[in-house]
């Protein structure tokens, strides 16, 4: 990628053409008062019609419908559908293991088509990178507005990969420092020995609708290995030996199956959305292909 | 159900070996370093409680799997395995192999000899033979011949079988038994093992001090053969006789050529049904010396063909030549009235050599000769074992069946001259003497006779004419037999084909090398001795050999000429003095050993561990 006639070292300028005009489809519309693009279930003040009620004492005369009044002689106060803005979080698991494959630039790579979704529809958009455990996440301040992509796009472009955090915790890190309903984007391997179930409650009680995405290297996806061989955790360091691989990847597979199967059932249960994504697909294709199929982006 | 033994059980102290083995295994397992990006998926599968079943438990270690079945395979290989076959072990064994001519016999038309069939069985011996046991390969015919040692090189051993031939003699088995007998000397001996095809005289004379096992091989198939060629000198020349036998299979008809010096004589067939012997005679009229030959072609199947020829050497027929000296005149006497016989000293001059030599002296001069006659005194290698005396000797008994004395009646011959025997001396002396006791007299023998190979010596301890057997009928018809004793000694009386295993002796030019040429390429050489005596030149195959190295070459005919050979009848036993062995077909048990088995297994595992261990990982990283 030339970075001198690119806008960003992430995306392509076509990829990032078509990601300005693709929109989230959250499953629910969780907004917050302060106004935005989303039109929020109760009344508002935008040019769309939504309903008429009964006039009560009290209601803004401007909203009574003069027509309808003339006509049946009792008044009633047109509505309008409100427009709410929706805040977008966008966690990326920056830790040692997402360093394998293109895993890590992946996250990056859809943290900011998702970022830039949320800035071209005048949402709120925050980005946290977790590295080191017990340490503060790497913090981009919720921002809004095209003139906010430069930044987000430098942030993203600038965080450095390696550290140990687990990504419940990392959640649980986020979930601290962030106030505000919308739509939560984890990107990660979500290879962790915690469980998940804290931090996916967490994010439903925060009002987030969860957009998990879970990117894997070919290793994890397709270990082709035999033999004996002593495993080193890439986070902690910590060794385990396995003697004849080869005859133990059926169970490998049955067990990252069943992992994917709890995480999706998580998200799932909790109006969230999980997607397992090869690492090596290019980005065109999840984005323009799989997310779209999947009625994640429109 | 036999269990398997082993020979070398000492080496299962090496299954010590498993300890430092499985010791050094998990102190030295060295695994590839693998960075992941994560533990917590292969902990999950770790702990899953099928892969630590016990079954995948144990294909994951299975490269110490490998090592101590190698291991494993390896020591049960050094402790010599073997699959007892239930008989006794013997640890020195050895095996008489006979090669005399009915081994060359075939099963049938193209099939294999029974010289073939018992390398087979030997083989197999040698094959399943264990370490520690024994083999020596004894060769039997006429004579026995010790192929190898006794040893363990089955390359050796195998190398010695493959070399044996048949030899065109007939069996004669106390020699390989004298040789084992001899073997046992050095070597524990328990058991001897025989492989024949039964053609082989029934008796032994021969103290088994061994266990035999007469492993019999199946006869050869039918057959024919010469089992006589002789010729009897006539008035007019020689009679020459041949006898043609069979097996109980064979009725066939076969042609015959008699040929004189190579010229065919004459030409007919015989038919031969069973064992009924068939005779033909020829006449054959000469006055030089001739070379006969017999050959029979059988019309069908004949699975023997040393003995469809037989060779006969006739000799240039002259007068015998007797010496007998002037003072001797009733020895003479009778000697005159013999016809055909030159008598010396007469009007002619004495010879170098006669054919018979009559003596009244140890000092007696004259010619030598083959049969020396000698009369009236004690030689000198008797001088101690006895004395003649004057007095009257009475015999008490002779020896009728000698042919000195057949139709001689020496009972109430007066004789006055009187042995008598030393202190101490018996007859068995006189046999360790090397005589042979013919007319005994009460006091001491008074005839006796020493042969060798190439010399007769006849010796009268009194004198014929100090006896009153000299006006008896029985003393021309002495003289007669000694006169056809000598004829028959010089082959002027008749004649038989030679059998082969060795040459006649000859006498020719004193302490000169000889050189003996064959058939199939046999060769041989010999030095005659001071007298000129040429002994010994091996002829163990049927045809014609020449002795070259001499002023003129020698040329001998050599038939098989044994009836037993040809006959092809097996004998179901062997009756040895005390004892008969039957005989078996069933082919001999031997201990199988498995060494050979689990140095294979052995092989096997360690390229397959060295396969495992090479084997790269996939997936890791170059």
């Amino acid at each position: 990628m030339d970075n001198t006639t690119q806008f960003t070292s992430l995306l392509e300028n076509s990829t990032l053409a078509r990601v300005e005009r693709m929109r989230m489809l959250p499953m629910r519309r969780r907004t917050n008062r302060s106004r935005g693009e989303h039109l929020a279930g109760k009344g508002g003040t935008s040019t769309e019609f939504n309903d008429y009620r009964d006039y009560v004492a009290g209601d803004d005369m401007r909203y009574v419908d003069w027509n309808i009044f003339s006509r049946l002689n009792r008044p009633y106060v047109k509505q309008y559908r409100h427009e709410e803005e929706m805040h977008v979080v966008i966690l990326v698991d920056a830790s040692a293991s997402m360093q394998f494959g293109d895993k890590f630039l992946r996250a990056r790579q859809l943290a900011a088509c998702f970022a830039i979704m949320g800035l071209m529809n005048i949402e709120k958009v925050s980005v946290f990178a977790c590295q080191h455990a017990g340490t503060t996440p790497l913090i981009l301040s919720p921002c809004t507005g095209r003139i906010s992509m430069k930044r987000v796009l430098k942030f993203l472009e600038d965080i450095p990969p390696g550290g140990d955090f687990p990504i419940e915790e990392a959640v649980e890190a986020v979930l601290v420092q962030h106030r505000g309903r919308g739509i939560a984007v984890l990107l990660s391997d979500f290879l962790t020995f915690g469980a998940m179930d804290r931090p996916m409650n967490m994010l439903f009680s925060a009002g987030l609708e969860v957009f998990a995405i879970q990117l894997l290297s070919a290793i994890e996806l397709n270990p082709e290995l035999t033999g004996d061989l002593r495993f080193v955790d890439s986070e902690s360091g910590q060794t385990l030996d396995v003697s004849s691989v080869g005859d133990l990847i059926g169970f490998y597979h049955e067990h990252l199956n069943g992992l994917q199967e709890y995480l999706s059932t998580l998200c799932r249960q909790r109006n969230g959305r999980f997607i397992h994504l090869d690492a090596s697909l290019p980005l065109d294709e999840i984005l323009f292909d799989v997310l779209k199929r999947k009625g994640w982006v429109q | 159900m036999n269990w398997p033994g082993f020979s070398a059980l000492i080496h299962a102290w090496w299954f010590l070996l498993l300890i430092p083995l499985i010791v050094f295994y998990f102190l030295k397992l060295r695994r590839p370093r693998m960075e992941i990006p994560s533990l917590a998926l292969w902990r999950q599968v770790i702990s899953d409680q099928r892969v630590n079943s016990p079954f995948q438990k144990f294909k994951r270690n299975l490269l110490l799997l490998f090592q101590i079945l190698l291991l494993c395979a390896l020591i049960i290989a050094a402790m010599q395995p073997y699959l007892s076959s239930g008989t006794q072990r013997v640890t020195n064994l050895p095996v008489l192999i006979d090669t005399s001519a009915s081994m060359g016999a075939l099963d049938g038309p193209g099939g294999k000899s029974r010289l073939d069939e018992a390398k087979e069985r030997v083989g197999k011996l040698i094959d399943d033979m264990l370490p520690d046991q024994q083999l020596c390969l004894i060769s039997v015919n006429s004579s026995a011949r010790r192929l190898t040692d006794f040893t363990n090189n089955k390359r050796l051993l195998r190398e010695s079988l493959a070399q044996l031939e048949v030899s065109h003699v007939a069996s004669r088995l106390e020699e390989g038994f004298r040789l084992a007998q001899a073997l046992s000397r050095a070597f524990p001996i328990e058991s001897v093992m025989l492989l024949s095809d039964g053609n082989v005289p029934q008796d032994v004379e021969f103290e088994l001090p061994f266990k035999l096992n007469f492993q019999r091989l199946k006869v050869g198939g039918a057959n024919i053969g010469i089992t006589d060629f002789n010729a009897r000198r006539s008035r007019t020349g020689w009679d020459v006789f041949a006898r043609v036998e069979g097996s109980k299979e064979a009725k066939t008809l076969a042609e015959y050529e008699f040929k004189q010096n190579g010229q065919l004589i004459k030409s007919d067939s015989v038919s031969i049904d069973g064992t009924n012997a068939e005779r033909l005679v020829f006449k054959v009229s000469t006055d030089i010396a001739v070379s006969l030959e017999l050959q029979l072609k059988p019309d069908g199947f004949d699975s023997l063909d040393s003995d469809n020829v037989a060779y006969l050497d006739l000799p240039k027929p002259r007068p015998l030549a007797v010496y007998c000296p002037i003072e001797m005149a009733s020895i003479r006497s009778a000697l005159s009235i013999i016809p055909d016989i030159d008598l010396f000293p007469g009007s002619e001059s004495t010879p170098s050599a006669v054919d018979l030599k009559f003596a009244d002296g140890p000092l007696s001069p004259g010619p030598e000769a083959r049969l020396n006659v000698r009369v009236g005194f004690v030689p000198d290698e008797l001088a101690s074992m006895i004395e003649i005396e004057s007095g009257l000797a009475e015999i008490v008994d002779w020896n009728r069946t000698a042919p000195l004395l057949q139709h001689v009646q020496l009972l109430d011959v007066q004789i006055a001259d009187q042995p008598k025997l030393a202190k101490g001396i018996s007859e068995r002396d006189f046999e360790l003497a090397g005589y042979e006791i013919l007319a005994q007299s009460r006091t001491g023998p008074l005839i006796l006779e020493r042969s060798n190979d190439s010399r007769l010596d006849i010796q009268f301890l009194f004198h014929p004419d100090r006896s009153s057997l000299i006006f008896r009928v029985g003393f021309p018809i002495l003289i007669q037999n000694i006169t056809q004793i000598a004829l028959t000694r010089a082959a002027l009386a008749d004649a038989r084909a030679i059998p082969a295993g060795t040459l006649p002796p000859r006498r020719l030019e004193p302490e000169t090398e000889f050189h003996v040429t064959g058939p199939h390429g046999f060769t041989d050489s010999g030095k005659s001795d001071k007298d000129g005596f040429l002994m010994g030149l091996g002829a163990p195959y049927v045809g014609t050999y020449e002795v070259t190295g001499g002023a003129e070459p020698l040329r001998f005919g050599i038939s098989l000429i044994a009836s037993h050979e040809s006959s092809m009848e097996a004998v179901e036993k062997l009756n040895f003095p005390e004892v008969s062995v039957s005989a078996t077909e069933t082919t001999v048990k031997t201990d199988e050993p498995l060494w050979g088995w689990f140095a294979v297994a052995g092989l096997c595992l360690l390229v397959l561990e060295w396969w495992y261990f090479q084997k790269k990982p996939a997936g890791m990283p170059g």
